[in-house]
């Protein structure tokens, strides 16, 4: 039997074990009496604390933790393992010594032998590096989750037989995917606008490589087709076998659009180059034909039958000049004259031409104000591209009703320079926006708008050129034009000039102003007329009623050295210009302009010989200056 | 009478070109293209040239420079139709090149005779 001093060496043996278990255990470990006094800690507890045992003993928690971490967090659990159950919990705490520390607490009753709980078993575990390894877990994930919400890519996991484990945000909007309908496309064979494409992917995929295909075109929850950069990985289980496929998508709508609008521009520009040269040899051909016409005129006896087929043969050659001159507008091969001009100006004036002949059914919308929008054009070819436009969104609204909305902004050219995707030439850009809700264009029409004889309406109404015109009266000023439409809903068409406030005048100025009468209506696109050729430096005398027009021409004082006809002057006719010249037998050399419709009492007109120069609409700044330099002697 | 030279590819329009002007009696003579005319140029009869401006072998604007340059008196009339180099068309630099009169084509051949007639007049007066 073991004598005494055994036991107490065994018992001393056992202390020194548990001593050194409880002293080494990575755990701060306590026990706590009721009135919340640590009553023993073991040396991880002190080691913590920066103290020795005797120091923390007897303290109560409220001393060690802080009285206001004590009561809002310790108590309630400390109470509630008093009452018998064990207690389990993270907090994190701050101490002095080591800064802000996450723990896993649990409080067991520390039982004695009446049962009756009077102690308390605390161990504290210091989880502070798992903590901060699962705090970075998390947050490499938000940023990863950040990555693939905030990229315009939309990725996604599939099973092998395409049924979709996971799609991102982006996905869901570039395939326009809403939380109902996303539930409809499960398997993303369905989102392959043609058949067979997805199987040709997978088969692609099986050697575990990462793939780019290229762009294809799929179909969008909403049901329309969207061209996508597809590239898809494949992974394998240990077996070899597929187990999940991952795609990127990208949508390239804009690329495909910006590599369109190239292309049209390439196109059109060989188109240009071509009809340019045609129009070129035609010019060389008319000449010849006009040339011999005069000449057989000359050999005919006045107003004789013959003489006025003659004339016929020569207001063709007019008609076919103007063609030409179309052409050569459009492939910028045309001579300019321009003169710095606000489009506010030109705008309001085609506003009011379109307002005065539209029909009842359409209504013209204009938004515009009195604007500073400064350009550097020839006034007479905005008019005609502002005109080209509604005359276009009229007959885009045929036989129903409709809205034309004109507005005009001036915008920066920073962003001009986005929207289109080219180098810009000014700081700002003058905007002009004309939308129409008639039947619209669907992209294959819409590509080719602007190529000259391309049109849609019936052989023999409308020349085909109008577009073209307008393309190539805005490129040659620096300028672009988009066009964005939709089948039955209507198009709108964006102008964007380049903004030119300097301008140094380098265009001779004649030594003696020369005077011009000009008869006209005075209103939209003579006004505009008449503004320019007295800004490139002609007196213009206005004429729009017989009376004064008689009065002027026989005052030797207001003696004009040139007479302009428009044949918008309602007021004075044909047939009273034909009276006035050969009643007061006037001399001076007379232009006149017209529309391309011909009527009986002009072509009398025009054989009377009183005309110089017959052009025919649409004319430019430039022809008419010409005229008038070789019409004035 | 005074001697016109006719510089013009189209052989159609420069045969129009020389009827008309024989039948004012004007002695006319004709190059198909820039290098015949200025080497077969014959400054004590040509008193004026109508030329046409983009044409295969040495092109009108060139014509315009060397006949100055041979005859500084000599008068010229620039005739195109259409074409633009780079900025400025080329009736535009025809013009700035001395050029009196420039002719966009189709143009009335009645016009440019009355001008011809002008132009030698002034010479005359001059």
């Amino acid at each position: 039997m073991p004598d005494h001093n055994d036991y107490l060496n065994y018992l001393s043996r056992e202390k020194v074990f548990s001593d050194h278990i409880l002293n080494h255990s990575r755990s701060m470990i306590s026990i706590i009496n009721r009135d919340y006094i640590y009553e023993k800690v073991n040396t991880t507890f002190c080691n913590a604390h920066k103290g020795v045992e005797e120091a923390i003993v007897g303290k109560s928690l409220g001393d060690v933790w802080g009285h206001e971490t004590f009561n809002k967090h310790i108590k309630k659990n400390i109470d509630k393992c008093f009452s018998g159950d064990t207690v389990q919990y993270e907090a994190s705490f701050t101490t002095p010594q080591a800064g802000k520390r996450y723990f896993e607490v649990v409080f067991r009753p520390f039982p004695v032998e009446s049962g009756e709980i009077t102690h308390l078993l605390a161990e504290t575990f210091d989880i502070t590096d798992l903590k901060l390894s699962e705090k970075i877990a998390i947050e490499k994930e938000e940023e990863f989750r950040k990555f693939e919400t905030n990229l315009p890519i939309g990725f996604l996991r599939c099973r092998p037989d395409g049924k979709i484990l996971h799609a991102n945000k982006s996905f869901m909007m570039i395939m326009d995917c809403s939380e109902e309908n996303s539930l409809y496309h499960t398997n993303l064979k369905n989102y392959y606008a043609e058949e067979g494409i997805f199987e040709l992917h997978l088969d692609q995929l099986k050697d575990s490589k990462p793939k780019t295909f290229g762009r294809v075109l799929l179909k969008t929850c909403g049901g329309n087709e969207i061209m996508c950069r597809i590239s898809g990985f494949m992974s394998l289980d240990e077996a070899g076998n597929p187990s999940y496929i991952d795609f990127a998508f990208e949508d390239s709508s804009r690329e495909l659009m910006l590599e369109n609008r190239l292309l049209q521009a390439q196109k059109l520009e060989t188109i240009g180059a071509l009809a340019g040269g045609i129009a070129h040899d035609f010019n060389n051909i008319l000449t010849t034909i006009s040339g011999y016409s005069e000449l057989l005129q000359d050999d005919l006896p006045k107003s004789s039958p013959s003489s006025q087929k003659v004339a016929r043969i020569m207001m063709a050659v007019s008609k076919a000049r103007s063609l030409t001159n179309q052409i050569l507008t459009f492939s910028r091969q045309m001579e300019q004259e321009k003169i710095p001009v606000n489009v506010y100006e030109v705008l309001k004036e085609t506003i009011g031409f379109v307002k005065s002949a539209v029909p009842s059914n359409i209504k013209v919308k204009s938004n515009i104000r009195k604007k500073d929008a400064p350009v550097f054009a020839d006034p007479t070819q905005l008019f005609r591209v502002f005109l080209n436009l509604m005359t276009n969104a009229i007959q885009a609204m045929e036989e129903r009703k409709g809205t034309i909305a004109v507005s005009l902004a001036v915008v920066n050219g920073k962003k001009v320079q986005n929207e289109l995707n080219k180098n810009i030439v000014a700081d700002e850009y003058v905007l002009v926006t004309f939308s129409d809700t008639g039947k619209g264009m669907d992209p294959s029409l819409l590509r080719r708008i602007f190529e000259p004889f391309f049109t849609t309406r019936e052989v023999g109404k409308g020349s085909g050129l109008g577009l073209s015109v307008v393309y190539g009266i805005v490129s040659e000023m620096g300028g672009d034009i988009l066009v964005s439409s939709e089948k039955d809903k209507g198009s709108v068409f964006y102008i964007y000039l380049p903004v030119s406030r300097e301008y140094v005048n380098i265009s001779e100025i004649p030594e003696k102003r020369k005077k011009i009468l000009f008869i006209t209506g005075n209103k939209y696109e003579s006004r505009i007329l008449s503004l320019a050729l007295e800004s490139v430096g002609y007196e213009l005398m206005q004429s729009s009623d017989y009376k004064h027009f008689s009065k002027v021409i026989s005052d030797a004082g207001l003696k004009p050295d040139l007479i302009i006809y428009m044949s918008d002057a309602e007021q004075i006719g044909f047939d009273d210009l034909m009276k006035i010249f050969q009643n007061q037998e006037i001399k001076t050399p007379c232009i006149l302009i017209t529309d391309s419709n011909q009527e009986l009492l002009e072509e009398k007109l025009i054989n009377s010989g009183i005309i110089r120069q017959h052009l025919i609409k649409p004319v430019s700044l430039k022809e008419i200056k010409n005229a008038i330099q070789l019409s004035i002697n | 009478m005074p001697g016109i030279l006719i510089i013009e590819d189209d052989n159609d329009l420069r045969e129009m070109l020389k009827v008309s002007l024989h039948r004012r009696k004007y002695k006319v003579f004709e190059a198909q293209n820039g290098k015949d005319a200025i080497t077969h140029f014959k400054p004590s009869v040509t008193d004026l040239v109508v030329t046409d401006l983009i044409m295969p072998e040495e092109d009108g604007l060139k014509v315009i420079i060397k006949l100055r340059e041979i005859k500084p008196s000599i008068k010229i009339i620039a005739i195109s139709g259409g074409g633009k180099a780079g900025p400025g068309s080329y009736l535009n630099l025809a013009k700035a090149l001395g050029a009196d009169v420039i002719y966009s084509k189709p143009f009335s051949v009645n016009d440019m005779i009355r001008k011809i007639r002008e132009l030698l007049e002034n010479e005359q007066l001059e």
